[in-house]
């Protein structure tokens, strides 16, 4: 077992998340922002405004005209979608390299975290949630526990995969057993670190087992279902796999049928090869 | 050179010098066809069993289904001069999340697709690598047939 300690460390190693990050949330929060609120908070990271521009750009939103600032951004494609955007630049430093112990080549992961973060705000959009970025950006950010936990997962694979294919343990049960601490525990430690609100850092622990989620159930549950769909779909996907626990339990009691959930992989087929000329950036 | 399908992707080739590969089989199914005396090979990465789902996307894309991709890729490469007969079949993906049983089982779903399908029209599988929760990747060369499945952490092995 290694030594937990040291790898709880290690959360300090990550790249910061930018502030403009939890500042465009409370704004997307307050009914009474407006859009130069929002613009104003956006334009002074400069980094994340060229990203924003050129996501926006991107023949995943196909408009016809390019944009060349902020202001024309929100304008065309509404706040919602801006401060998505502004979660997606702001997410993608830590989520974007490559993950060798999940055998994830660089951008397999972040197009993982993306393509989630899309599914689970639609899926929210359908039960009727008005206010999804929070949905949005623990899908985004559910699996950040990766980036730490991959070097001793490499470490320890053989051990890992043996109980895997075995024991029928889970990956992350399997992560727990051996390194002692598994991707999603670390994951809510890294959303901690980072004053993520008590909800959000829920959300990430509890992203495989959303029944133990006390605060965030709901929340809980959208996300594990979008990242299940992920993995089914093979975005994104590593040495994992797909082995983690199917709870009907939670997917009844977002009251999705079978064909609803097809249609939603059907529907996010289409949308995958313009989504990569958002991300390939 | 590496030709690549995408998910919902369908591709033929008789170019000696390619590489059909689709990455990442989850829950979808990759079915590879290879003729050796024609040296046509064909590639198709379904995602759902049935294109009664949604016949305008059928209708858009025929690959996204195994009732209307796998016809259509046998019929790309006869087109290239393949037959049926001399066909080598090879089936893998279909995987599944623990513990799913019957509930939501894509993978289930799309593996009885292709069996039930290939059955009708007599079409045997000469392998299969079908099920558990491994997520694949195959490549097919046009030159000779050969085959690599690579599993995602447990490497690349020539079947």
């Amino acid at each position: 077992m290694s030594d937990i300690k040291s790898i709880i460390k290690k959360i300090g190693g990550l790249k910061p998340i930018p502030q403009v990050a939890s500042k465009v949330m409370s704004i997307a929060e307050n009914p009474e922002s407006s859009m130069n609120d929002l613009s104003n908070v956006i334009i002074y990271d400069t980094a994340v405004t060229a990203n924003l521009l050129k996501m926006a750009n991107s023949a995943y939103f196909g408009l016809p005209e390019k944009f060349d600032s902020v202001h024309q951004a929100i304008v065309y494609l509404g706040m919602a979608q801006v401060v998505d955007l502004v979660l997606l630049s702001a997410s993608g430093e830590n989520l974007q390299t490559a993950q060798d112990g999940y055998d994830l080549e660089a951008g397999e992961l972040w197009k993982n975290s993306v393509f989630s973060a899309l599914i689970a705000r639609e899926l929210a959009e359908k039960k009727g949630v008005k206010e999804t970025h929070l949905i949005f950006t623990a899908a985004l950010l559910k699996d950040i526990g990766k980036v730490i936990l991959s070097q001793y997962v490499k470490d320890s694979f053989d051990e890992i995969n043996a109980l895997v294919t075995e024991q029928n343990f889970t990956f992350k049960e399997a992560e727990k057993q051996v390194i002692g601490i598994d991707h999603a525990e670390l994951g809510g430690m890294v959303a901690e670190n980072w004053n993520f609100s008590p909800k959000l850092v829920e959300i990430i622990r509890h992203h495989h087992r959303p029944q133990k989620s006390s605060i965030s159930e709901f929340e809980s549950s959208i996300v594990y279902m979008a990242d299940t769909i992920c993995m089914m779909m093979g975005i994104g996907v590593g040495s994992d796999g797909l082995a983690y626990r199917f709870h009907r339990k939670v997917v009844e009691s977002l009251e999705l049928t079978e064909r609803d959930f097809q249609k939603i992989i059907a529907g996010f087929v289409e949308k995958l090869k313009q989504l990569e000329t958002m991300i390939n950036i | 050179m590496n030709l690549i399908v995408g998910v919902s992707d369908m591709k033929v080739s008789n170019d000696r010098e390619t590489i059909l590969v689709t990455y990442s089989l989850g829950s979808c199914i990759g079915v590879a066809i290879y003729d050796s005396v024609a040296r046509v090979g064909g590639l198709l990465h379904y995602m759902l069993p049935e294109a009664s789902l949604d016949q305008e996307k059928a209708g858009k894309n025929p690959y996204m289904f195994a009732d209307t991709g796998i016809p259509a890729l046998f019929k790309a490469a006869y087109k290239l001069g393949a037959n049926k007969q001399r066909m080598k079949v090879i089936v893998v993906g279909g995987s599944q999340v623990l513990d799913q049983k019957g509930f939501f089982n894509i993978g289930k779903r799309n593996d009885i697709a292709v069996r039930k399908m290939f059955h009708k029209n007599n079409v045997i599988i000469d392998y299969k690598d079908v099920g558990g929760t491994v997520n694949r990747t195959i490549r097919l060369a046009v030159n000779n047939g050969d085959t690599w499945i690579k599993v995602s952490g447990r490497g690349e092995r020539k079947i």
